[in-house]
């Protein structure tokens, strides 16, 4: 009879600890399918990639969600897993996905106010940027961190990290104050 | 902060809030502009990172989440199913073979009689034709009985013989009581002509339709017993 008694408080325990764990899920999906959405678009600079690598991470996550301690930690922790699950997509495939033709370069420009129109050529530089110079923009823009987490996330050191984002903030500097020219010059 | 340092911070991070770095913003009214121009630049940068994000993504993530752990729910509760159901047709199959396999009479008379010590201590003064109405229901002992009152029966009352309904009597013997077993005829019934242990002795025949056994503690009895059966019983 104890023993029957035992087991019962235990099962109770596992399906409530199973409820816990689906609402922090639900929270984690909800608080940042947004952010890891946009970081995986930027990363491979395809909607449905981006979609399909968010899935994959989210799944990956709710798998291993009992190695996430701290909850402020989430945002860095899927952001990892999301980068890993990127990278092996390139175990995977062997055929190029080109970092340089967008597809959303499709958006219709013309009709587009100039505000638009400034944002698609920032958007079209933002995705012609070299991968190790846009990678800590999104951290800091998207992501919202500071150098030295960046810095810890993409395991480099922190000066390295600074330099790159000066780097990435000069390019598209640059390429906004001189679009015409750079027009010109391609054209 | 010289000039190169500032600039440097304010492209690396335009929205740098350490105090030394805005003090240092604050020296030239050219690196407040600067600074802004870069806060600008980043405020378009974020606005052009912020592309739109399937409206559906989020119950999308849910769901699939959900399928994949309703699936996985089913896998294992259908393994402990299948264990439980494994486990339960062994002990069922085992149960079955039990029951099936010889059955020594002998010793389970014996173990009968020890079970049921308080049988050998009450007297309701049984009369036969109770018996017979006993007798009546055990099956294929139905047309046996006894034909008049073979001494005095102290308690009569039905038992199970691995499974087998039987008749359990005590009787007066020529001394001491005795215990009599009437047991129908069942194929995997073995029968001991006489057995005993360290206290009872037992005696075993067959009459046309039931094994009787007899368990006393001296042969006299038994002996004694057994030729009033049967005179009596037919």
């Amino acid at each position: 009879m104890f023993d029957s008694w035992r087991n019962k408080k235990s099962s109770t325990t596992v399906s409530s600890d199973m409820v816990s764990k689906q609402r922090r899920y639900d929270s984690l999906v909800r608080a940042l399918h947004t952010d890891i959405y946009r970081y995986g678009y930027w990363l491979c600079g395809d909607k449905h990639i981006a979609e399909d690598i968010t899935q994959e991470t989210f799944l990956r996550a709710w798998r291993s969600l009992d190695s996430l301690k701290d909850e402020k930690a989430a945002k860095a922790w899927l952001i990892t897993i999301l980068r890993r699950e990127n990278a092996r997509r390139f175990e995977r495939k062997q055929f190029n996905y080109s970092d340089v033709e967008q597809e959303f370069l499709e958006d219709t420009f013309s009709s587009s106010t100039e505000d638009h129109a400034e944002q698609h050529l920032l958007q079209r530089q933002i995705s012609k940027l070299e991968l190790e110079y846009r990678e800590p923009l999104l951290l800091q823009v998207i992501g919202g961190f500071s150098g030295e987490e960046i810095a810890k996330i993409l395991d480099l050191n922190r000066n390295t990290v600074m330099t790159r984002l000066f780097r990435a903030r000069n390019q598209l500097k640059d390429a906004l104050e001189q679009p015409t020219i750079r027009g010109q010059s391609n054209g | 902060m010289d000039e190169l340092t500032f600039r440097r911070q304010a492209y690396g991070e335009p929205n740098n809030q350490d105090p030394e770095f805005l003090h240092a913003a604050m020296e030239s009214a050219e690196r407040e502009a600067f600074l802004n121009d870069l806060k600008g630049l980043d405020n378009k940068i974020e606005k052009a990172l912020n592309i739109d994000v399937p409206d559906d993504l989020a119950a999308k993530l849910l769901l699939r989440q959900q399928l994949q752990h309703h699936h996985s729910q089913r896998r294992k509760t259908g393994f402990a199913f299948a264990m439980v159901a494994s486990v339960a047709f062994l002990a069922g199959i085992t149960f079955t073979l039990l029951r099936m396999g010889p059955v020594d009479l002998g010793q389970h008379a014996l173990a009968h009689v020890y079970h049921e010590g308080k049988a050998l201590q009450l007297d309701n003064n049984v009369q036969y034709q109770d018996v017979n109405f006993q007798l009546a229901s055990l099956g294929t002992v139905g047309d046996m009985k006894f034909t008049q009152q073979p001494g005095k029966m102290f308690y009569s009352t039905y038992c199970d013989f691995q499974g087998v309904r039987s008749l359990h009597i005590v009787m007066q013997g020529e001394q001491g009581k005795v215990t009599l077993f009437i047991v129908p005829l069942e194929d995997r019934m073995v029968l001991e002509q006489a057995f005993s242990d360290s206290k009872y002795k037992g005696l075993g025949f067959t009459t046309d339709n039931a094994y009787m056994l007899l368990v006393g503690e001296k042969h006299d009895d038994l002996n004694y017993v057994k030729n009033e059966i049967k005179q009596t019983f037919i």
